[in-house]
């Protein structure tokens, strides 16, 4: 048994730009709108060379920091995503088989997978532990779960961002998705920070089970998009209460994630 | 934190196994080569794995057919791995075994191919249909299913300190009593995207690497395969050796460049002594990162002399396999374990004259000494650092 709260939470899809449109879309008030991408926590010279990839990510890691109301300075990091930067692969792919020599030195610096908590810690002054991880249809699952034993073994912080960009054309026959979705959460010990809004009890177990079904947004259809399994977490957050899911570990795994929310997160954006 | 280290292997161009690596070790005979692989045209040297391509996958596994899961399966069979996972999965049960591996580039060649003959709709061919090779979770999904092993199981991407990483999460897991045991590795293979990527920033060397030295002018690809089983202090009372410490930490510096004052390295070394309890003069022998690139070497020099004062002698082991980025810090840690087995600290390979900071400490030739406790670096891109502290288990 893993007992952590959450302290605060981030999201943008080309149709939510922060967790109070993603509520709304959930709740069914609003047509969800496009929405632009420019992270501001990236300093001007920086965003240039970012990738679209990173920009995702400090885009929700900066709204779940805010709205915890944390120092990002103080916090560890887990980035969890099965394809990372998928635009980068197919740049270099295509680069490599047709002149390999004229590879660009940013693109290649910039395909690490971590390559988003790498700018993320250059524009926060994060010197904390970084990670980067990859669980294929277990991505949503293990980044949640590692982010926790982290959070608790550690006495510290922990900011978990999932993400996947939208497929491209070589990729479809394995990998379809035309959406693009970035998740982030705050981790922290129990009891440890006064902006925690929900406490979860996390129990892993040798039942087997799927993760749940996705909660209705609009019309959006998430397809393969790997991060798209962390939205059923997320709408436990959004709902008072108490409520219970499954998340898969392995076809022969899974966790039970126990979730009370006693208070709303914090607007993201004052 | 104390968790005990069963059994490791390791397979580079410096052997594949165990004995092998030690032979090349011993006889200071490097594993590099003349760049040879097909299609890449760069005048360097690479530290390449004998025989990769030739290796069959079991029947069950072909469908995961890529250089890196044949590497990764070569490195599987080595100094009686499976076997062991064998009697440990008999003991606790697969489902109380995690995986977690390491990798920079996971599969990547095998989209590299791909890409070469793509459909006339863009799509990917039939053959190269694989969901679970291209992907980042390749290695750890491949081994998962190649060993049996049912705990959670994932795959860390944080360049060059990835498969030094995975003993820090494996450690938490165990502490935390997820799981009671943890196979930990690292793999990566030689391929387009780093021989390329790492010529672009002008960092690999048409000469055989010479970490540490001062001419030295860059650094050589290489590959490689390694793992060890880390379990609860209690599953394995024989163990010799115990996982001390282990410290990760950020740059926040620059995506390619390492902090000039080596900040987030010295912040890494200290957590790590920290977390295992022991003074700098504790440690024996530290084997570096020592890439042989100008930045890191005179870097790594410098957060030396900030954390260590005259005891610790160190060296770096590239020259013997080149840098195998993802697998570097499972390489060199099972290098720095047969380090402490033997009592015999290998001297850098190819320095002869070192960086005038580490002169006092960087070792140009093996030396015979017992090493109690040792530490191992690994530092990449994304200014992400690790450090890992190692102990004799009876002394």
């Amino acid at each position: 048994m893993t007992e952590f709260d959450v302290a605060g939470v981030g999201v943008w899809s080309e149709h939510f730009s922060s967790w109070e449109q993603f509520c709304s879309v959930l709740a069914g008030d609003v047509s969800p709108e496009p929405c632009a991408l420019k992270p501001e926590t990236i300093p001007a010279n920086e965003r240039r060379r970012a990738p679209l990839s990173v920009k995702m990510a400090v885009e929700v890691m900066d709204q779940a920091c805010r709205s915890a109301g944390l120092e990002p300075a103080g916090l560890a990091t887990v980035f969890a995503s099965v394809y990372g930067d998928i635009q980068i692969t197919d740049y270099m792919c295509r680069t490599l088989a047709s002149a390999p020599r004229t590879v660009s030195p940013t693109k290649f610096h910039n395909s690490v997978h971590n390559a988003s908590t790498g700018y993320w810690s250059m524009a926060t002054q994060a010197h904390g532990p970084a990670n980067a991880i990859s669980a294929y249809s277990c991505s949503a699952s293990m980044a949640l779960l590692e982010g926790a034993v982290q959070a608790v073994e550690e006495s510290i912080p922990v900011l978990v961002a999932m993400q996947e960009m939208a497929s491209l054309t070589a990729f479809k026959p394995i990998y379809d998705t035309e959406q693009a979705l970035s998740t982030a959460l705050v981790l922290v010990p129990p009891g440890s920070c006064s902006s925690a809004f929900a406490t979860v009890r996390l129990a892993t177990s040798g039942d087997s089970h799927d993760y749940p079904d996705l909660p209705a947004t609009a019309d959006i259809d998430w397809s393969d998009n790997f991060a798209a399994k962390m939205l059923p977490f997320l709408q436990a957050l959004a709902t008072p209460g108490e409520s219970r899911l499954h998340m898969p570990l392995s076809a022969h795994s899974s966790m039970s994630l126990d979730v009370t929310v006693h208070g709303a997160a914090e607007q993201a954006r004052a | 934190m104390r968790i005990a280290i069963g059994t490791y292997t390791a397979t580079s161009a410096a052997g594949i196994g165990l004995a092998a690596m030690w032979e090349s070790l011993s006889a200071r005979r490097t594993g590099l080569r003349r760049n040879d692989i097909d299609g890449c045209d760069l005048d360097t040297w690479i530290g390449r794995v004998d025989g990769v391509e030739d290796v069959s996958l079991p029947s069950q596994l072909t469908h995961l057919q890529s250089r890196n899961n044949q590497l990764a399966w070569l490195g599987l069979q080595q100094d009686g791995m499976l076997e062991s996972l064998t009697r440990l999965k008999d003991q606790i049960g697969a489902e109380r075994v995690g995986v977690i591996m390491g990798t920079s580039t996971s599969s990547i060649g095998r989209t590299e191919e791909a890409y070469t003959q793509l459909l006339p709709s863009g799509f990917m061919s039939e053959a190269f249909r694989q969901p679970q090779v291209h992907n980042l979770h390749s290695p750890g999904h491949f081994v998962a299913e190649a060993t049996g092993l049912a705990g959670p199981s994932m795959t860390v991407s944080t360049a060059c300190s990835s498969s030094a990483k995975v003993f820090a999460s494996a450690s938490r897991w165990i502490n935390h009593g997820l799981v009671d045991a943890v196979l930990v590795g690292g793999i990566d293979s030689l391929c387009m995207s780093i021989l390329y990527g790492f010529n672009s920033l002008e960092l690999v060397s048409a000469n055989m690497c010479r970490p540490f030295d001062r001419r030295r002018d860059g650094i050589n690809i290489g590959e490689g395969a390694g793992y060890a089983i880390l379990t609860r202090e209690d599953l394995l009372p024989d163990a010799r050796f115990r996982l001390l410490g282990y410290g990760e930490s950020a740059d926040a510096y620059h995506m390619s460049h390492p902090h000039p004052e080596g900040k987030g390295a010295v912040m890494a070394m200290g957590q790590a002594l920290e977390r295992a309890g022991l003074s700098p003069d504790d440690i024996d022998y530290v084997n570096l990162h020592g890439t042989a690139s100008q930045a890191n070497d005179r870097i790594e020099a410098q957060a030396l002399a900030q954390t260590f004062t005259g005891h610790t002698q160190a060296s770096s082991t590239k020259a013997w396999a080149g840098h195998a980025l993802g697998a570097a810090g499972i390489l060199e840690a099972v290098t720095t374990l047969e380090a402490m087995t033997h009592g015999m600290m290998p001297g850098t390979l190819n320095c002869e004259e070192p960086e005038p900071d580490s002169a006092y400490a960087v070792l140009t030739d093996n030396v015979e000494r017992p090493i109690r406790n040792a530490m191992s670096n690994s530092f990449g891109f994304g200014g992400n650092n690790a450090a890992l502290v190692f102990g004799q288990a009876h002394d």
